[in-house]
């Protein structure tokens, strides 16, 4: 009896071993669950999540107001990221709402949120909470009679091919797209203060947006470039979340349909939205662009253990070693632009980390002339990249009183004088003593 | 007319005399300062000779400072100091040892030589610590 309950307790305990899932040493989300308005998005957008399921991804479909539904689980969340194909949905069901999903994005979880022509305000508002703005109008639609593709049924021009896209390799991958993007649904706009959010899909400045069914009797509010199609948020805890206004975009149709841009005689034989996506997602779900930095060391150059305190104009080395993840295991970090900072209150020595191309970075400087309680900061943020963020506090003393210079040649005269006043004294303590 | 050329003329004897007299006030003045100071005894005179040694190189150590600037400025204080104590505690001895002082007409000389070279062995402990 005993014997059995020993052999339970240790199965029981090697479970969590065997289960693969997003931590900080596999960035990559796992289990991802979809929730759609109706189980034949299943079908007509099998194409996208064919492509994610071979890449490895565990999905798991249940429908928007499903009752059953829930992120969490007795504190622990049950998956590693988020689709949302409900644009329609009115109140989602079980436990999830705008607040628990804001929360999973919250701890570090990614998110994938496509709108459409009839989307709800739930949608619009998990939209907003991203800090990305659907235009307000709810029958709007983005239209653009300039850059419409070329098709046989669509005569408003709400189908437009897009090919603005952001000249970011990390986040589209380094192929390029050589077939615009189908799209037809809503546009946003980002605020343009706020520096987390990029615009990877853009409208051309061509374009508006409106009811496409309706006579436009005052100008449109979100026109031109102004209009994004396709957005990411990077949040400063890394958590990544794609927002798009056309869940047609990830649909099969658009996936293998030929796309012809008006005005252009270029046919091209395959949208370019299944290469997007798919490198997109890959994005998304962190197979790329996700950093991280180990093995942080200083040392006095000469010496291989770290001090705890420098001393003023003291020469050290500051070293650290950052990898990218390639999704299947991390590679090092090639970069010429990392900067380390000597900080207190403000840098006082900002020098850039030379590489050895395998991603170790190092540096070596002189501590100032200052003395207090500095810090070694590594703030490192690029477009598309995790922000890395170190900071390592080390104290600088002043000299000791044994430690300045002696012996200047500038002081020779002083020396001199008191040299020669002790002389004098010896001299004529003689002479007054032994003079009559 | 002839009366203002007459006035003139006294003022300039005048101050032809006031000068002359100056001049001579200053002179004698001079002589009798040597004369007086040649009556004093020689153990005093070799202090003072010991007092404008010191002087002489404490003025050298500024005129060098001014020009070369102060950089190790705690050594220039040494320097300096060394100079301008040696020439106190020689003052003080040549007060302490003059019998015309009526002050110190009980002191001991040699109490007050004492005295005088264990002030200079604290000073000179101070400016070599000093000296950096």
């Amino acid at each position: 009896m005993a014997k059995l309950l020993l052999y339970l307790t240790l199965a029981t305990s090697l479970i969590p071993l065997f289960s693969v899932a997003f931590s900080p040493e596999n960035p990559t989300d796992r289990r991802v669950l979809v929730l759609v308005d109706d189980f034949a998005i299943k079908s007509s957008h099998s194409l996208y999540f064919g492509s994610l399921t071979s890449r490895g991804f565990q999905l798991e479909f249940k429908l928007a107001d499903d009752p059953n539904i829930g992120l969490q689980r007795y504190g622990q969340y049950l998956y590693d990221a988020l689709v949302l194909f409900c644009p329609s949905v009115e109140r989602f069901g079980g436990s999830i709402d705008v607040a628990s999903i804001v929360d999973f994005v919250d701890s570090g979880h990614d998110l994938i949120v496509a709108a459409d022509s009839n989307a709800s305000d739930l949608i619009r508002e998990v939209a907003t909470e991203c800090g990305v703005d659907f235009d307000e109008d709810p029958a709007a639609m983005v239209i653009d009679h300039i850059n419409y593709a070329v098709s046989n049924f669509d005569g408003d021009h709400t189908l437009i091919a897009s090919d603005d896209f952001i000249k970011a390799d990390v986040i589209l991958g380094s192929k390029k797209i050589e077939a615009p993007v189908l799209f037809q649904g809503i546009g946003h706009s980002l605020n343009p203060a706020n520096s987390l959010v990029l615009k990877v899909l853009s409208a051309s400045s061509s374009a508006y947006s409106a009811n496409p069914k309706s006579k436009l009797s005052n100008p449109p509010s979100l026109t031109g470039s102004a209009i994004s199609l396709v957005s990411v948020v990077q949040a400063r805890n890394n958590a990544r979340i794609l927002i798009t206004g056309s869940l047609s975009m990830f649909s099969n149709r658009f996936f293998r349909s030929g796309v012809q841009k008006a005005g252009s005689s270029i046919k091209h034989e395959k949208s370019g939205n299944e290469q997007f996506l798919t490198e997109i997602s890959k994005w998304v779900f962190h197979e790329r662009g996700h950093l991280k930095a180990v093995n942080v060391r200083h040392h006095k150059v000469g010496e291989s253990d770290e001090p705890a305190i420098y001393r003023i104009n003291d020469d050290l080395e500051y070293s650290v070693e950052i990898y990218e993840w390639s999704g299947t295991s991390w590679e090092p970090y090639v970069s010429d632009d990392v900067q380390v900072q000597f900080y207190m209150m403000s840098p006082y020595v900002l020098k850039t980390l030379s590489t050895d191309q395998k991603g170790h970075y190092s540096a070596e400087f002189k501590v100032p002339d200052v003395y207090g309680v500095f810090q070694f900061k590594v703030e490192y943020q690029r477009l598309g990249y995790t922000s890395l963020s170190l900071s390592k506090q080390i104290p600088v003393r002043p000299y000791r009183h044994n430690e300045y210079e002696r012996f200047l040649p500038a002081a020779y005269p002083y020396y001199g004088s008191a040299f020669s006043m002790m002389a004098g004294f010896f001299i004529f303590t003689i002479v007054h003593l032994y003079s009559k | 007319m002839y009366q203002r050329e007459r006035e003139r003329e006294r003022e300039r004897d005048y101050r032809e005399e006031m000068a002359r007299s100056t001049g001579k006030d200053a002179q004698a003045l001079f002589h009798s300062l040597r004369s007086a100071y040649a009556a004093t005894p020689t153990t005093l005179k070799i202090i003072d000779l010991y007092m404008g040694f010191a002087v002489f190189t404490a003025l050298i150590q500024v005129v060098y400072m001014a020009i070369v600037g102060s950089f190790p400025f705690n050594s220039f204080l040494s320097g300096v100091l060394s100079c301008v104590g040696t020439a106190i505690l020689a003052v003080c001895l040549r007060i302490q040892v003059n019998k015309d002082n009526k002050e110190f007409k009980d002191l001991p000389p040699e109490r007050a030589f004492a005295d005088f070279v264990l002030c200079n062995l604290v000073l000179h402990l101070v400016i070599m610590n000093f000296l950096g």
